[in-house]
């Protein structure tokens, strides 16, 4: 067995769907959100500067409500899976904030120390300020071992390029481009793109 | 059917001498392209790779409207690369045994199927048909027709770009696919019957090979 590790994009990689537009639902801003995630995704908006004016619209939800509706974001079994079992070499590497995403990572079945993401401070049950904003990028610079990147958007390019293994994943959503010029691999299929994950194992 | 088999199509080149204007796995032959004509004799297998380069976006929309389970491996560098570094980028994390198979490649269903299940390594052989082709001299060995070389002077057969080898044996490589085989010589041939498509003529002789039910 090699030391390979998992680095794994979250939305609409493991999760079917984008977490931060089905949030918008709750205050009415769904529209702009999701025009606002599609740009992102596809590069026209720096990711950062997008983020933090994704998260001034939703800010006004209590953190429980937002915490309660991310946990139940349906997700993809199969890449759920895999990531059970092996654990241990398996990361989520996400912009979306800590205090937003820890029941859904427990679901995922890996303890926080496993997920790099954006962190934020919450008084009163509401969101006070976000502190940091991740750049994946130097999260895949941190890592002694070799890894595998997988997502399929345009801000996981990096994380994707830098990769000894970069995978774009288009079974949610179509891979954005800048990805797809950065990746090694691409797949559609979950079940496909598990299997050649076990054959990374090895 | 074998499960220990990775089959590599190498679909990132630019049909350039070909003279149209996209990649040769695109091109139609009696309404069906070369690369879906490939996937439906595929079928049965599970690991199935593609390799993209030049109209890479093109290329997977159609394979993935014929079959989801792809694996695709780019080669960013196909202007600067052949065969050979498209073949070796799909072969990467492959099973025991991976099978090269150029996009542009019309082959006979029973004789690739025939390639894909010899036990143990081989190169498809054909009678040499296309212009300025690579060939290949064999001798017997043991009984069994082996390939010695492969050259543009002489040859008994030509070389198809069709080969069956083992993946611990294959070596990092950025020209033709026979330049990463040529190490492992001699390598026993399986006759096949194909026809290559790298210019307008071969690409008349296909349609009417086709059209003829794969008989000249």
């Amino acid at each position: 067995m090699n030391n390979r590790v998992f680095l794994f994009d979250l939305d609409a990689t493991v999760t079917k769907v984008e977490i931060l537009p089905a949030l918008a639902e709750q205050v009415g801003k769904a529209k702009q959100i999701a025009e606002l995630t599609e740009r992102t995704m596809h590069g026209e908006l720096p990711f950062k500067s997008s983020f933090l004016m994704r998260v001034d619209m939703l800010k006004t939800i209590p953190i429980s409500t937002v915490s309660r509706i991310v946990e139940q974001t349906p997700l993809n079994e199969k890449i759920v899976d895999f990531i059970a079992e092996n654990r241990e070499r398996c990361y989520i590497v996400t912009g979306n904030l800590d205090v937003w995403i820890e029941p859904l990572i427990k679901k995922i079945g890996l303890p926080m120390t496993h997920c790099y993401c954006s962190a934020a401070s919450v008084e009163n049950d509401m969101l006070l300020r976000v502190n940091s904003v991740l750049d994946k990028e130097l999260v895949v610079q941190q890592f002694v071992q070799p890894v595998v990147a997988i997502g399929d958007g345009s801000n996981d390019a990096d994380m994707v390029r830098l990769a000894e293994v970069g995978i774009g994943y288009g079974g949610v959503r179509p891979v954005a481009y800048s990805l797809m010029s950065n990746a090694t691999h691409v797949v559609y299929d979950e079940e496909r793109l598990c299997a050649f994950l076990r054959t990374l194992c090895e | 059917m074998k499960n220990n088999v990775s089959i590599v199509i190498s679909c990132a080149g630019m049909g350039t001498r070909l003279g149209l204007c996209c990649t040769k796995a695109l091109v139609e032959v009696e309404g069906k392209t070369l690369i879906e004509r490939q996937l439906d004799m595929l079928k049965d297998y599970d690991d199935i790779r593609v390799v993209v380069g030049y109209q890479a976006e093109k290329v997977i929309e159609l394979v993935s409207s014929v079959r989801k389970d792809v694996l695709f491996a780019f080669n960013h560098d196909y202007r600067n690369t052949g065969t050979g570094a498209s073949f070796c980028l799909g072969a990467k994390f492959g099973r025991e045994y991976v099978v090269a198979l150029d996009g542009d490649l019309l082959v006979h269903p029973e004789d690739l199927i025939k390639v894909i299940e010899y036990d143990g390594s081989c190169v498809g052989g054909t009678t040499p048909s296309t212009d300025n082709p690579w060939t290949m001299p064999t001798q017997m060995i043991n009984g069994v027709k082996c390939v010695t070389g492969f050259s543009k002077e002489y040859g008994d057969y030509e070389w198809t770009g069709l080969a069956k080898i083992r993946s611990d044996q294959l070596k990092p490589g950025t020209r033709h696919v026979f330049h990463l085989i040529e190490p492992m010589l001699p390598i026993p041939m399986v006759q096949i019957r194909t026809k290559e498509i790298d210019t307008i003529d071969d690409y008349e002789r296909a349609v009417q090979w086709v059209r003829n039910g794969y008989e000249d």
